[in-house]
């Protein structure tokens, strides 16, 4: 019996070629995944609890409140400054690899209802290196923040400054911690989580001076890497070494947290610290470059 | 052309898999890491792994199944029975990835999911549903009030209950008062909600169900009955179609009353609309369920259809083109369920690697599997190892054929039921048709068991 006149289209499109989806090998056990479905939840190897370098967006999603993250510096690209051989090309094919357009998002949200600045780092952008354009969107993201009298939150991922910009990348690490300071003294909340791998550059900056510091488990954390230290003092390296486990037995981050535990906690801390009544910061004590973001970035 | 994906497994998938074949889609199975190796994701063109066994991080994990659909640029998905094929958050989902599933509309999904409300709507509706009350019951008092209306013994069910779980049978007012706030609890642990609401508990009864096919412009046709009463603790064993020794006047008023219950529902797909029979002949609503049921080879036997062809004509907006009057039964079909289960252990399940098997056939016999040689039936997952159907000119020739199917079957390596099933088909009661949803705990068990010893 023949239910239905319409035929079910199943002509051959011959203008879709497949392409073979991009896998990820987990770390913890081997097992290669499909990088789309393991993002799709939260980076978390299901068979053995590993955990994925998680992009940027997709950590966003998880621990703002829906729906209100308001990203800003978004187009912010790198330039050349020092005409780095193949920098200008690997530039365009990491941004059309990741889909994103540097190395750091920032913005504002809000987690469980508390106003909060963002700067989320991503790994899958060239390690997240800290070049111009990330130690900028810091230190932007920072002034916005003392200026908004808003905490701070950063999510670090980074293998250190970026050596195509030479000079320019180191110079970052003063102005991140610069701007830092000004929002501590103002005695606003800075909230570091340390993600898989935090090293170089941004260790020896920002990342190590938020007041609260959290880490991911088994994240690596340190200033030179390990291999680095291996060669250089020909010992053989603790177990664990510069793992987010050992720093926090040594004192080094405040806490070890769960990506399933992440939001919870930092929307505990951020209400914690949150104040009502919070006196307005007065404009003079922020000056120089910055001041023309402020005013693009002022919010209304 | 256009990818289907099945978000499901084992026999099912592999059914839905055979329709895409043939109507020359493309096929992507997705699978927990267990089934790899499983004759779905064989059969498949493409097969994704959504993660390991644990049905909530695979079957049910509705983030790994769309982010594989994406991967694929798949434009239909069919959750098959089970897992996902109820979510309306499923739907949903599938939907803002501009997706079809391939199913009906969410509020007919929400609605006729939650049971009270399903209820609720059928009084509202005058159509018949089982004495009890008209919503849930919030006190002891009210049920009480209830009780003394429609008498004992009578059923406490869970709203968001189903398939036979969240259910207390109660014989007297003491034990009502008793029970009561038990079971509001257990239904807010077992469902995520107290409310409960109260059915009079009918004995003898029959359990007769109606498919329905409908479009997404305004047609809708039943395609007849099928009797499912044979069920051990509300799991149906052995279905048939049409139901037989009920009268044809019973049958065309519930397969009429079916289509306007779909009707008022907006309701769109292939669905089920579940009746309960009583021995004087009365009928009343007990559920619609929103998804293709295992047994629909029955229906699809006499009938001459495909469902799932079906099924994926109307994700896909056609329209329905045949007229009720042109849709004439043909013959008589039986659907026994054979389960990886121990009879003589109460039923234990018997997961294991089957090492050899041979599967009945012949015209007019069909079987249905999702396993082969050498496939493991695993513990985590439903003991459903097949579905042997029979379609004869009559009853008895299905009956026949049945019995001769079973006989054929030899599956090694896992116990099950085939032996049962064929003791069942011979039994004096189901041949004439004197069988109650009751029947195989009350009476044909202990008869089974003593022919054994």
């Amino acid at each position: 019996m023949k239910l239905f006149s319409e035929k079910i289209d199943n002509k051959v499109d011959v203008k879709k070629p497949e392409s073979a989806p991009v896998t990820l090998k987990c770390g913890g056990c081997g097992k290669r995944m499909i990088a789309d479905i393991v993002h799709a939840g939260d980076s978390v190897c299901p068979y053995c609890g590993h955990l994925f370098r998680q992009p940027a967006y997709k950590r966003i999603e998880a621990i703002v409140d829906s729906g209100t993250f308001i990203e800003i510096e978004a187009e912010a690209v790198s330039k050349d400054p020092i005409e780095f051989p193949g920098y200008k090309t690997k530039i365009a094919s990491e941004q059309s690899k990741s889909k994103l357009s540097e190395g750091v998002i920032i913005g504002k949200a809000t987690i469980k209802g508390v106003r909060t600045a963002l700067a989320v780092m991503d790994s899958y952008f060239m390690m997240g290196s800290m070049g111009t354009v990330v130690g900028e969107k810091i230190v932007i993201i920072t002034e916005f923040a003392t200026l908004n009298r808003l905490p701070l939150v950063i999510f670090c991922a980074s293998g250190g400054a970026r050596m195509q910009e030479g000079i320019h990348s180191l110079l970052q690490m003063s102005r991140t911690t610069i701007a830092l300071a000004r929002h501590s003294a103002e005695k606003l909340l800075h909230i570091n989580v340390l993600t898989h791998p935090t090293t170089g550059g941004v260790t020896a900056s920002f990342a190590m001076q938020g007041d609260i510091t959290i880490g991911e488990p088994k994240a690596l954390i340190g200033f030179a890497g390990p291999r680095v230290i291996q060669q250089t003092t020909s010992e053989k390296l603790p177990e664990g070494f510069q793992m987010a486990e050992s720093l926090l037995e040594n004192g080094l981050i405040d806490k070890i947290v769960e990506r399933k535990d992440m939001r919870n906690t930092l929307a505990d801390l951020l209400a914690l610290h949150s104040k009502a009544d919070a006196p307005q910061v007065k404009k003079s004590v922020i000056k120089g470059v910055v001041d023309d973001v402020f005013k693009r970035n002022k919010e209304d | 052309m256009k990818t289907l994906l099945i978000a499901n497994r084992g026999e099912i998938a592999v059914r839905i898999i055979r329709t895409c074949k043939k109507l020359g889609l493309k096929t992507v199975a997705v699978y927990a890491e267990n089934d790899e190796n499983s004759l779905h994701t064989r059969l498949a063109d493409i097969s994704v792994c959504i993660g390991p066994r644990q049905a909530e991080k695979s079957y049910l994990n509705i983030e790994s199944i769309l982010a594989a659909a994406k991967v694929y640029n798949v434009d239909l998905i069919h959750p098959g029975v089970g897992f996902l094929s109820e979510s309306a958050a499923f739907r949903h989902a599938c939907e803002e990835e501009g997706i079809s599933f391939i199913g009906p509309c969410a509020e007919s999904m929400e609605l006729l999911g939650d049971k009270q409300k399903a209820r609720e709507t059928m009084i509202a509706n005058g159509f018949p549903v089982v004495p009890g009350s008209s919503g849930a019951v919030d006190s002891v008092r009210d049920a009480v009030a209830v009780a003394k209306e429609i008498g004992f013994p009578l059923m406490l069910k869970a709203s968001k209950g189903g398939g036979g779980k969240g259910i207390r049978i109660i014989h007297d007012a003491k034990e009502l008062e008793k029970e009561f706030p038990l079971v509001r609890r257990e239904a807010e642990m077992a469902f995520g909600d107290k409310s409960i609401y109260i059915e009079a508990y009918l004995e003898n009864t029959r359990h007769i169900e109606v498919q329905i096919l409908a479009d997404e412009h305004g047609n809708t046709l039943h395609l007849g009955t099928r009797e499912c009463t044979l069920q051990r603790k509300n799991q149906k064993l052995l279905e048939e179609a049409p139901a037989t020794n009920v009268d044809a006047a019973v049958l065309e008023d519930m397969q009429n009353k079916a289509v306007k219950i779909a009707q008022c529902v907006g309701y769109k797909n292939a669905g089920t609309v579940e009746f309960l029979l009583t021995q004087t002949g009365k009928f009343y609503f007990m559920e619609m369920n929103t998804r293709i049921q295992v047994e629909h080879p029955i229906t699809e036997n006499i009938y001459g259809i495909d469902l799932i062809k079906a099924q994926i004509h109307v994700a896909l907006s056609h329209k329905l083109n045949a007229r009720q009057e042109q849709l004439a039964p043909k013959g008589h079909a039986i659907e026994c369920r054979i389960n990886a289960e121990d009879v003589m252990a109460s039923f234990r399940p018997s997961p294991g690697i089957i090492d050899c098997m041979t599967i009945p056939g012949g015209n007019g016999v069909r079987v249905d599997t999702g396993y082969a040689a050498h496939d493991e039936i695993s513990p985590y997952y439903d003991s459903m190892v097949m579905k042997v159907v029979c379609m004869g000119d009559d009853r008895d020739e299905a009956i026949r054929m049945s019995i001769g199917a079973l006989e054929e079957l030899k599956i090694d390596g896992i116990s099950h039921n085939a032996d049962f099933a064929k003791h069942m088909l011979q039994d004096g009661d189901f041949v004439s048709g004197n069988v109650h949803t009751k029947w195989i705990e009350q009476v044909f068990l202990d008869r089974y068991l003593r022919g054994q010893s």
